[in-house]
């Protein structure tokens, strides 16, 4: 997971100790640009791809977590 | 065996230039550091309201016979990959063979495929010279996709250019295959991620434009422009392009490490980068070129070759892959 959230954090461009589960991405530059470098990272990470409807619809990063956990294998 | 050898790669960029810095400019809370760092595209080359792919097309074809000598008159099959025709009919092909002179009894056609279509072109080609139908073909690609994105659509104004490429192909006798072999994928489902859902005979252009609406990242877009959906295209690509390379691989009985160069479809840089580490192929021989043109749709492969095509240096084994709109995707195995 610690890679992932230094993934989030030069996504969001924020400190990585901002990154948590409650982390905010509506107020994060949450845009097509961002969704698209999480779903990269995620295969990068986890192998797996996630939905890329549902991922956008996501409004914290507990949200991402949850569907990562469902998500398909890459 | 009867083959195809590329002879020579040309290509031509439309004069005006696009830069990330104007279009940071444009798009609040996009930096012109961060398009560039997550696309690969400093500056893409826009084509003239009064400029079309033919026009562009017939650039880099008469560049290609200046360079080569090429005598036009021995041309005997045209191939135009386009998804911006300058014409729902007659064909680009049709109408570039008319300004190159070339002879009646020359074959032409279009293609429509996008992003793939340059290596689905190759495999045309090396058919019809295998067959003995051809001898000495000249492949053009071209795509505008600057006319059918709305500007305020940072989601893929970022990215694409405009582009044309001409490829020279003529037939030769070689121990082994030099054009192929190629592997093809289709998946309909997924033309709805990438589409222009308004101009064609399902929903033909209406007399008064439609509102451009903004989607929920703001960017705006009306039915008769692009629309990308970014993340399912990334998805599909991620997932698609590891698997055409394996089958491809099975099929030649080669490995990674047996090409001298991997050139992919440059979609962007974002996901170039991640193809190269799922692929595993070091700096050296991964070809990229996007940084001055943008995805050029069906260009982005001859442009990316065209550096290495004859005369210069010794051939080199290619492994080739093409995806995107449709969805469709192609491989192949080239010597260039």
């Amino acid at each position: 997971m610690d890679a992932f959230y230094i993934g989030l954090a030069e996504i969001f461009e924020v400190d990585v100790a901002e990154i948590g589960p409650d982390f905010d991405l509506p107020s994060h530059n949450w845009d097509s640009l961002a969704v698209v470098s999480v779903i990269a990272l995620g295969d990068e990470c986890f192998q797996k791809l996630f939905d890329g409807a549902a991922l956008a619809k996501c409004k914290t990063v507990a949200d991402i977590e949850l569907l990562m956990s469902r998500a398909e294998a890459a | 065996m009867r083959t195809g050898q590329i002879k020579a790669i040309t290509s031509h960029l439309p004069a005006a230039v696009l830069t990330s810095d104007a279009l940071a400019e444009l798009y609040p809370g996009w930096t012109a550091e961060k398009i560039v760092e997550k696309t690969g595209v400093r500056e893409r080359r826009i084509a003239a309201a009064d400029e079309t792919a033919t026009d562009l097309g017939e650039a880099a074809a008469r560049k290609l016979i200046d360079e080569t000598g090429v005598d036009p008159a021995t041309i005997d099959f045209l191939i135009f990959c386009t998804q911006t025709p300058d014409y729902p009919l007659p064909g680009n092909a049709n109408l570039l063979h008319h300004r190159l002179g070339l002879r009646r009894e020359c074959g032409s056609f279009d293609y429509a495929i996008g992003c793939a279509g340059y290596v689905y072109g190759l495999a045309l080609v090396e058919g019809l010279i295998a067959s003995g139908s051809a001898e000495r073909v000249l492949l053009i690609t071209c795509d505008t996709y600057s006319k059918l994105i709305h500007p305020m659509d940072r989601s893929v104004r970022t990215l694409f250019g405009d582009a044309a490429t001409a490829t020279l192909i003529e037939a030769d006798d070689q121990s082994e295959r030099t054009l192929g072999p190629f592997i093809f994928g289709t998946d309909g489902a997924g033309a709805k991620n990438l589409i222009v859902p308004v101009g064609g005979a399902r929903a033909p252009r209406p007399l008064v434009a439609a509102e451009p609406e903004a989607d929920r990242f703001g960017n705006m877009r009306g039915p008769e422009n692009l629309f990308m959906d970014g993340a399912e295209v990334l998805a599909f690509a991620l997932k698609t392009v590891p698997a055409a390379a394996a089958q491809l691989m099975a099929r030649t009985g080669r490995g990674m490490d047996d090409y001298d160069l991997v050139v992919l479809h440059q979609a962007s840089a974002l996901l170039l980068d991640r193809l190269q580490r799922k692929l595993g192929v070091d700096d050296d021989r991964f070809v990229r070129r996007l940084e001055y043109c943008g995805n050029t749709v069906s260009s982005t492969i001859p442009l990316a070759l065209e550096p290495y095509a004859p005369p210069s240096g010794q051939p080199r084994r290619c492994l080739l892959i093409g995806f995107g709109v449709g969805y469709s995707w192609a491989a192949g195995e080239i010597l260039i």
